[in-house]
């Protein structure tokens, strides 16, 4: 059989995750709570979870009018679909342009301006369900834009690279950064080929990275090595990831988290679907993680206690 | 709740299974209508023997029991011809001015069927209408013959029989002691040796019968090949008789032990033969016949409703054919879309193909089969294009998205006209375009050019191919017209294709792609487990 090399070594598959895990530990109720960024941010702030300030949300075409006013009073931001996957329809303004005559214009970090026009025409896509999950209509949410963490100076092209943790039932199970590249479009999304980079859950440190499935070891833009970067706050991270499944219920749970330069690691958002190629980026399959977890999860521990379970574990 | 899913899948399976086997075992239904094989292309050349003859006869089948002829066509370049029919045969007679040189043909198709008398009722009459007392003359025989078959009669009669057990007891005579043997052509012979000839048989049939004053006749016929049979064997003339019981001629065959059945293998060409026997004999006619298997493949659906509705009255109300005819060609089409399902299911969770949504490999797979698989597939083509128009063109006018799908819709309706009006649809085969290709298209240009921005060529493309890949293969079952009549016929089994939805549903194993997607987390975890 051609598969039983792939189910000694561990590895998850895409009918296992579905069967076992999601559909046994994710309740469809709980579902809206990560799928809709409006409601994350709120259960967030009530968990005293940080997450990126929501400036304001365009929900129906009308809210596009004022769009022009209150958009000229930032000078940066992310608009993003409420209900939106994979990071598609994101667009990170970096800089507002106003020229003399108040004509304004935005620039995206990767460095592409974008009339005003653009923008909105994004927007309404966003609102018309271009993006969405579901198809249906979606709420535009125009959200504080990041900064980079310096410690990823030497890794990122363009955007921000986030950290995504899978959580089983509470306990962080695999990890790693995600840098975006060139070819990815400064997406922090693996699908359009950013860099997906394992850590070791015992310190922090990156040792495997993959684009699109193949191992790299090198980042195609920046020529720089990719194991052995050590992520700062490490420990937060992974409680923060903890706490999250306590926050929302889920128990197979993708959480993406992005380091601030000032404000330490902040959520970003949840995943009530994550992927699988984190295996690759970490060499390692998940099916035994998974496996240890669910003997660990009737002991009732702390989202603190969990992390060093896993730490000592994994 | 751990059980449920196993005792779920047993019941649907076995609802189908039992629906079926009662259908075949108890009402003894075929489990498909039969296939429309008994029409045959009957043909036969012929030219007469002496070459100064001026005109040349040979026996016709004739419609009546058993027998529908269609499409005769007598071929005889400037030859008179003649048919004499009279009430149960046919005789064709080509006339001439000149002596007959060339071959003269007649060819017709022929419909079969089985001709089979259940009840033979006892049968006392003894007077007989004009045009049947020809059936009772006696043939003159030698003494020789006279002697041998008194005898006979008085070792297989007790005399004083009614006339359908006369039929029968020389049946069983004839049938029983006198085997088949083509060597032994004189009555004498045959009742010395206990052989016969198939002729011989039946004549000594007909000659035990007339003499007890039952009309009885020989019938000259052809036996038709079997389906496996090779097509060119030389197919001769044989013998059987008919009797005249109860104001009927029931069908018996010495030679082949029937008695009130004539299976549909046999094509009676006359039946009564003595009177054609020496027009039609080798001496006066040089004949070949050609008999093959008309090639339609068709169901009978027709007969199969006739006898679903006679057989049981609770199957005949679940059956399909109880509705009218245009519902029914509705339903032969849509009864294909679970099994299409499958197919999906299979090649998305188990072998891990990429598709645009979840059925629009289905719907353009109805779409090939109500046009055609050529302009289906250049239709889905030309709509491509018209999703990269929009990708490189439309994008640039940064339109709202519901005018921007309605341009789209437009698009489509004139690349309907443009097909329409250059007549592409003829070229490929295509009879009628619906209004089923807007409804597929709608959701598949959309989809197509969010992909295209979105995931690049490459997936894009590997998606595209993979929803075509699906789509034809679902095609290619859907072109099993068995397959369909199947469905048709036992529409249960769709209790089982959702039983084997469900265990697809809960397969939990790896897709084949992924096998190819972990190639390197394989290989990597290899080598870092022999560290």
């Amino acid at each position: 059989m051609i598969f039983s090399q792939l189910r000694e070594l561990g590895i998850l598959g895409i009918n296992n995750r579905i069967g076992r895990y999601i559909l046994r530990h994710n309740k469809r109720s709980s579902y809206p709570l990560v799928d809709d960024k409006v409601k994350t941010a709120a259960r967030a702030e009530a968990w005293g979870v940080p997450m990126p300030e929501n400036y304001f949300a365009i929900s129906s075409f009308g809210d596009l009018k004022n769009f022009p006013h209150q958009i000229s009073k930032l000078s940066s931001f992310v608009i993003k679909p409420a209900n939106g996957s994979q990071g598609n329809g994101i667009v990170v303004i970096s800089e507002v342009i106003k020229d003399e005559s108040g004509w304004i214009t935005f620039k995206r970090s990767s460095g592409r301006i974008m009339e005003m026009d653009e923008i909105r025409h994004h927007i309404s896509g966003i609102l018309s369900g271009l993006y969405s999950l579901s198809g249906l209509p979606d709420t535009a949410i125009i959200q504080q834009k990041i900064d980079m963490h310096p410690v990823f100076n030497d890794y990122c092209y363009g955007g921000i690279p986030d950290v995504r943790v899978i959580v089983h039932e509470g306990f962080p199970v695999m990890s790693m950064v995600r840098l975006p590249t060139k070819d990815s479009d400064g997406k922090a999304n693996l699908h359009q080929g950013a860099i997906g980079a394992g850590i070791n859950l015992k310190d922090g440190t990156t040792h495997h990275a993959v684009i699109k499935n193949q191992m790299v070891e090198v980042h195609p833009d920046t020529g720089h090595r990719l194991d052995g970067l050590k992520l700062p706050h490490w420990q937060e991270v992974l409680e923060l990831a903890a706490r999250c499944y306590d926050m929302v219920g889920l128990g197979y749970l993708g959480v993406d988290i992005v380091l601030t330069p000032d404000h330490g690691p902040i959520l970003l958002e949840l995943n009530a679907r994550p992927g699988l190629a984190i295996q690759i980026a970490n060499v390692a399959g998940l099916v035994p993680r998974l496996e240890r977890v669910a003997q660990e999860v009737s002991k009732g521990l702390t989202a603190k206690e969990r992390v060093t379970f896993s730490q000592t574990h994994f | 709740m751990k059980k449920l899913t196993p005792w779920l899948v047993t019941i649907l399976i076995l609802i189908p299974a039992g629906l079926i086997t009662y259908k075949t075992y108890f009402l003894k239904l075929s489990l498909l209508p039969q296939k429309v094989d008994d029409v045959w292309n009957y043909h036969v050349s012929l030219k007469p023997k002496d070459a100064q003859a001026t005109s040349v006869s040979f026996p016709i089948p004739r419609s009546g029991d058993g027998l529908k002829i269609t499409d005769e066509k007598i071929r005889s370049k400037g030859i008179d011809t003649l048919v004499d029919r009279n009430s149960d045969s046919a005789m064709l007679t080509w006339l001439s001015k000149e002596p007959i040189v060339n071959r003269v043909t007649y060819s017709a198709r022929i419909d079969i069927n089985p001709v089979i008398v259940k009840k033979i009722e006892k049968d006392f009459t003894t007077v007989y209408p004009k045009q049947i007392k020809k059936y009772l003359k006696l043939p003159v025989l030698t003494i020789e013959e006279e002697a041998a078959v008194k005898l006979l009669e008085g070792a297989i009669f007790e005399g004083g029989e009614e006339k359908s057990l006369v039929a029968r007891k020389a049946f069983y005579y004839v049938n029983e002691e006198i085997q088949r043997n083509i060597k032994y052509k004189t009555i004498v012979d045959a009742l010395n040796s206990g052989k016969g000839s198939p002729l011989v048989k039946a004549r000594l049939y007909t000659y035990l019968l007339r003499r007890k004053d039952v009309p009885a006749r020989i019938v000259a016929m052809l036996r038709l090949p079997l389906i496996n049979e090779p097509p060119d064997e030389k197919i001769h003339l044989t013998f059987a008789n008919e009797v005249f019981l109860n104001n009927r001629w029931i069908p018996v065959d010495t030679n082949r032990a029937l008695f009130g059945e004539r299976p549909d293998r046999y094509l009676v060409l006359h039946h009564h033969f003595e009177e054609i026997e020496k027009t039609i004999s080798k001496k006066k006619v040089l004949y070949s016949i050609q008999i093959d298997r008309a090639v339609i493949n068709k169901f009978n659906k027709a007969e199969y409703r006739k006898d679903i509705l006679r057989k049981g009255s609770s199957i005949g109300f679940l059956s399909l054919y109880k509705l009218s005819l245009p519902v029914q060609s509705i339903f032969s089409t849509i009864l294909l879309i679970p099994l299409g399902t499958l197919v999906l299911c299979l090649a998305r969770n188990i072998i891990g193909v990429p598709t645009f949504g979840m059925f629009t490999p289905i719907l353009l797979t109805l779409f090939f089969k109500e046009t055609s698989l050529a302009f289906g597939l250049f239709f889905f083509l030309a709509v491509v294009a018209i999703g990269c128009l929009e990708r490189y063109v439309l994008d640039k006018l940064f339109l709202l998205a519901v005018p921007r799908m309605s341009i789209i819709l437009t698009l489509v309706i004139l690349l309907l006209m443009i097909i329409a009006f250059t007549g592409l649809a003829e070229v490929f085969g295509a009879s009628h375009i619906g209004y089923f290709p807007i409804v597929i298209v709608t959701s598949f240009i959309e989809r197509f050019s969010i992909m295209l921005t979105e995931d690049g060529w490459t997936n894009t493309f590997k998606t595209l191919l993979g929803t075509l890949i699906i789509s034809i293969l679902t095609f290619a079952l859907y072109s099993f017209p068995t397959l369909e009549i199947l469905m048709f016929t036992n529409p249960e089994l769709l209790f089982g294709i959702i039983a084997i939805l469900i265990l697809i549903g809960k397969y939990k194993g790896y897709r084949v792609s992924e096998f190819i997607r972990f190639r390197d987390l394989v290989s990597q975890l290899k080598k870092k487990a022999k560290k």
